[in-house]
């Protein structure tokens, strides 16, 4: 189960797993939003590649529009995600606790 | 002790999955900050049987505690040869302009586990790979192993 709350002058709060079975919901919600989008991830407790790929559509729109897509708060699971697909080279990632 | 289930090919069963493999980690013993790399793992095997396989005859996963980690098995009955140690290999260096996602998954199973083998019955038409996470520090592109006829 996923939820995410706020955009636009907020972060976006993603709890939850982004696996598979959540990643249409999560990307027509990422779909609706411009500019610099910041994820707050502190409460994301897994991401597949499923997950990595809405990211990646969203950060690549976000780009062509002068925007970009930062992610926060993210925990060590995902930061391991992160660093083997080489995401953390492209996407800014502020590590969590 | 293990424990194993039989799962219909859905994505919507990854929720089962996951149940599964929180109550066996829960049961065995199994540290469970291991969970979320055995869970992508599986997800990644799962659902790329799901999409590609044309089978139709459930997928068994199995659990099994070993010292200090866990060694999952994921039988896939009705399948065809598909070595998942042989994934194709993903440029993760590039911008973001240029990447894809397509086929990052099977690129990160084996940097996230211990080990990984696959093997195919070509009699039984049946695959299985076996993999294992422990505690230990992976190695990014710990090597994958192949061994036919052990279904």
């Amino acid at each position: 189960m996923l939820t995410m709350e706020g955009g636009g002058e907020t972060p976006v709060v993603l709890s939850g797993r982004l696996d598979a079975t959540q990643a249409a919901a999560a990307q027509a919600y990422l779909d609706r939003l411009q500019g610099v989008v910041t994820l707050d991830c502190s409460d994301l407790q897994y991401l597949s590649s499923a997950g990595l790929g809405v990211f990646l559509k969203t950060h690549k729109r976000l780009l062509g529009a002068g925007g970009r897509l930062r992610l926060t708060a993210v925990n060590r699971h995902l930061q391991d995600i992160f660093s083997y697909s080489g995401f953390d080279q492209i996407l800014e990632i502020e590590p969590g606790r | 002790m293990s424990e194993s289930a039989s799962f219909a090919r859905r994505i919507d069963v990854l929720a089962e999955i996951v149940a599964f493999t929180t109550a066996a980690f829960a049961r065995q013993g199994i540290p469970a900050a291991l969970r979320a790399d055995v869970d992508f793992v599986l997800e990644e095997l799962f659902t790329n049987i799901v999409k590609y396989s044309r089978g139709k005859a459930p997928v068994v996963i199995e659990i099994a505690a070993i010292p200090e980690g866990v060694e999952v098995t994921l039988t896939e009955p009705e399948a065809d040869r598909f070595d998942v140690t042989k994934a194709s290999p993903v440029d993760v260096t590039l911008p973001a302009v240029q990447r894809q996602p397509g086929g990052l998954g099977l690129y990160l199973i084996p940097r996230l586990v211990d080990s990984l083998q696959y093997g195919y019955s070509e009699g039984e038409r049946c695959s299985r790979i076996v993999f294992r996470k422990t505690n230990a520090t992976p190695s990014p592109g710990a090597a994958g192993r192949n061994e036919d006829e052990r279904c």
